[in-house]
């Protein structure tokens, strides 16, 4: 019943790869994701989201990883798409930054 | 599913699994058991109280004592009771007043007992009931590592949930159904884990989320968020999220105001049809601005989520803010609200606890058989000996932690009950004494013994005595046999003795059905007992 051995990434540096774009790469995805909601509808409903759908998501963004054979190509997709999602909420900030009203 | 990704993620499962393994158990079995609480609070109190009695105080009176001691002028005031116990909790911000001293620019927080008009902090208001609900959440190791150790398990707990169910996909139905208690350990460990595994998945998936939002949801998925949005001030996020009537201006005028609280949550609670007070807040008080806040929630029966508020102005009495509970609910109010009642398991009585309760154990017992099959699997001729006798041994340390926990819970219960007195400044040296050395001396004989079976059998004896002396215990000290709560309808203190006698009778049972010869009997025993437990 273990998992066969054969099908498994054996060096440290794939392993290592894998889990930290599901962990890191994953955490920034989402929360990007979620603060370009944020300034797309009311803040406070996408920041709530956040807070309990985000790990959900990030759960997900966390499996994603172990499907690719390269752990390193895992990477560089999650470093796309953290550079997409980041021009996006930065050309979102300076056009139309959330005003904090009851601060 | 390729066979690749199929291996890959059933090694995710295996590997995320075990890691968390004895965390998870810890934080399961002292969170089933948090589900009585309150209940155990007053049974140790000896302060039943109605069900559904919460914040039904007499304001005035409290406010007049709290008042006669603390200095509260320019404070905003807050009055909660969230749990079903007498005390209620009292908390209060620094002063407003740039001119006061710096005794007043600090913040209070106290429990206070209406009955009595005593005011307990927080360390002489610990209980049994809050040790084992503060376990649950690692609250004993500093903070934050504590919160962030749990917070991270419950997460990982995440994904081995969502993992496993990947892998166990194609045959998720056609296993439910197979059940081979006479086979070889490994095949009784492995049914065990899917089949429970499946019938727990929906508790466990509620767990697993509300546990990390909870705890970590604030300082870890939210904590980009503080530093982008609010400059780096959580204090200001948590303002900007937050379900409390907005702060009004405090004008620096010191005006005292006679106002009657009874009356003011008495209309607030009239406003509504099956709405009761959860939250009472005086801001700035004896300023010209005072105002009185009474939150309200809708009962269980007529709606499950709802916050509704009202808002008065001390100097006229007249209502300046209202929310209705059944229509104007924020977002944010009925996702806190779910997710709380999610957790906590409190909106449907003494059954709901009842089946949280079992579903909890049944977790535990999830996990332990995934240990199990970690080990059986790997006991194998082609593993060196080595690596056979250091699994064998990671399982026997595993089983003798988490099994222990049992008898050392009801160990506590009895000293608790039998030794801590009323008046001890610092209740919780007892309690942090009694649970954790008799933890760390039965881990350690059980995992030196290194045998399984013995385990697991003289934890339920152990257990099983220890429980008989819980309300043995009670009733000898405090006069509250078991059959006199029951008449008397102290069902909190009811609910404790018959909780231990109830687990007593049923794992001595298991205990003399276990036979010491005939192995494959143990799981179905263990089994039975986690299930019954």
């Amino acid at each position: 019943m273990p998992a066969n051995k054969k099908h498994l990434s054996p060096s440290f540096h794939q392993r290592f790869a894998k889990i930290t774009a599901g962990f890191i790469g994953g955490f920034m995805i989402v929360v990007t994701f979620f603060l370009i909601l944020a300034h797309l509808i009311d803040h406070r409903v996408a920041l709530f989201t956040l807070k309990f759908a985000g790990f959900i998501v990030w759960c997900a963004f966390m499996i994603i990883p172990f499907l690719f054979k390269n752990g390193w190509k895992a990477w560089a997709v999650y470093l796309a798409i953290i550079l997409f999602l980041s021009a996006i909420l930065y050309f979102l900030i300076q056009n139309s930054p959330i005003s904090i009203s009851s601060l | 599913m390729s066979n690749r990704i199929y291996n890959v993620l059933f090694h995710t499962h295996t590997v995320s699994g075990l890691v968390i393994s004895v965390a998870l158990f810890v934080i399961f079995f002292a969170g089933s058991i948090s589900f009585f609480r309150d209940d155990i609070i007053n049974w140790e109190r000896e302060q039943p109280i109605k069900e559904n009695s919460q914040m039904d105080i007499d304001f005035n009176t409290a406010l007049d004592s709290i008042a006669a001691r603390n200095n509260l002028s320019g404070r905003d005031i807050t009055i909660r009771q969230i749990h079903q116990e007498r005390r209620v909790m009292v908390s209060a911000t620094p002063s407003k007043d740039t001119t006061a001293n710096e005794a007043d620019k600090s913040r209070l927080f106290f429990y206070h007992d209406p009955a009595t008009h005593e005011n307990y902090s927080y360390f002489q208001d610990f209980t049994l009931g809050e040790f084992i609900y503060r376990l649950h959440f690692f609250a004993q190791i500093p903070y934050p590592y504590g919160y962030l150790l749990s917070g991270f398990v419950a997460f990982f707990f995440l994904f081995a949930i969502v993992t496993g169910v990947i892998v166990h996909w194609k045959k998720i139905i056609s296993n439910f159904y197979v059940f081979r208690p006479w086979a070889k350990l490994k095949t009784v460990w492995t049914d065990a884990h899917t089949a429970l595994g499946l019938i727990g998945l929906p508790f466990q998936f509620i767990y697993a989320v509300t546990g990390a939002v909870l705890i970590i949801g604030s300082s870890v998925m939210l904590s980009p968020v503080t530093s982008l949005l609010y400059d780096g001030n959580s204090d200001k996020m948590f303002e900007d999220l937050s379900t409390n009537v907005k702060a009004f201006t405090y004008m620096h005028k010191p005006q005292f105001y006679e106002v009657d609280v009874n009356e003011l949550v008495a209309k607030a609670e009239q406003n509504w049809e099956g709405v009761y007070a959860s939250q009472v807040v005086l801001q700035n008080y004896g300023d010209a601005s005072m105002h009185v806040i009474v939150d309200v929630k809708p009962e269980n029966d007529k709606q499950f989520a709802g916050l509704g508020q009202v808002a008065y102005k001390a100097a006229t009495g007249e209502v300046v803010f209202e929310r209705d509970p059944y229509k104007e609910t924020t977002y944010i109010a009925a996702v806190q609200d779910f997710l709380i009642k999610l957790h906590y398991g409190n909106f449907g009585g003494y059954p709901l606890k009842i089946i949280y309760f079992i579903f909890g154990i049944i977790t535990c017992f999830v996990i332990i058989s995934g240990v199990l099959i970690w080990v059986e699997a790997r006991d194998k001729k082609i593993n060196t000996p080595f690596k056979r006798k250091a699994n064998q041994w990671v399982a026997a340390i595993f089983l003798a932690i988490s099994l222990s926990m049992y008898p050392v819970t009801a160990f506590t219960f009895s000293v608790v009950k039998l030794f801590k007195d009323a008046n001890d400044p610092q209740p919780h040296l007892l309690i942090f004494k009694a649970f954790f050395i008799s933890w760390l001396v039965l881990s350690i004989l059980f995992s030196a013994k290194k045998d399984n079976y013995f385990t697991n059998k003289y934890s339920l004896l152990s257990g099983s005595l220890f429980g008989f002396i819980v309300p043995f215990a009670n009733g000898l000290i405090t006069g509250n046999w078991i059959w006199k709560t029951f008449n008397e309808q102290q069902l909190q203190i009811f609910v404790v003795d018959a909780f231990w006698l109830i687990t007593s009778i049923i794992s001595l049972l298991v205990f003399f059905k276990l036979k010491p010869k005939a192995k494959q009997n143990q799981p179905k025993a263990v089994k039975a007992e986690y299930l019954a437990k």
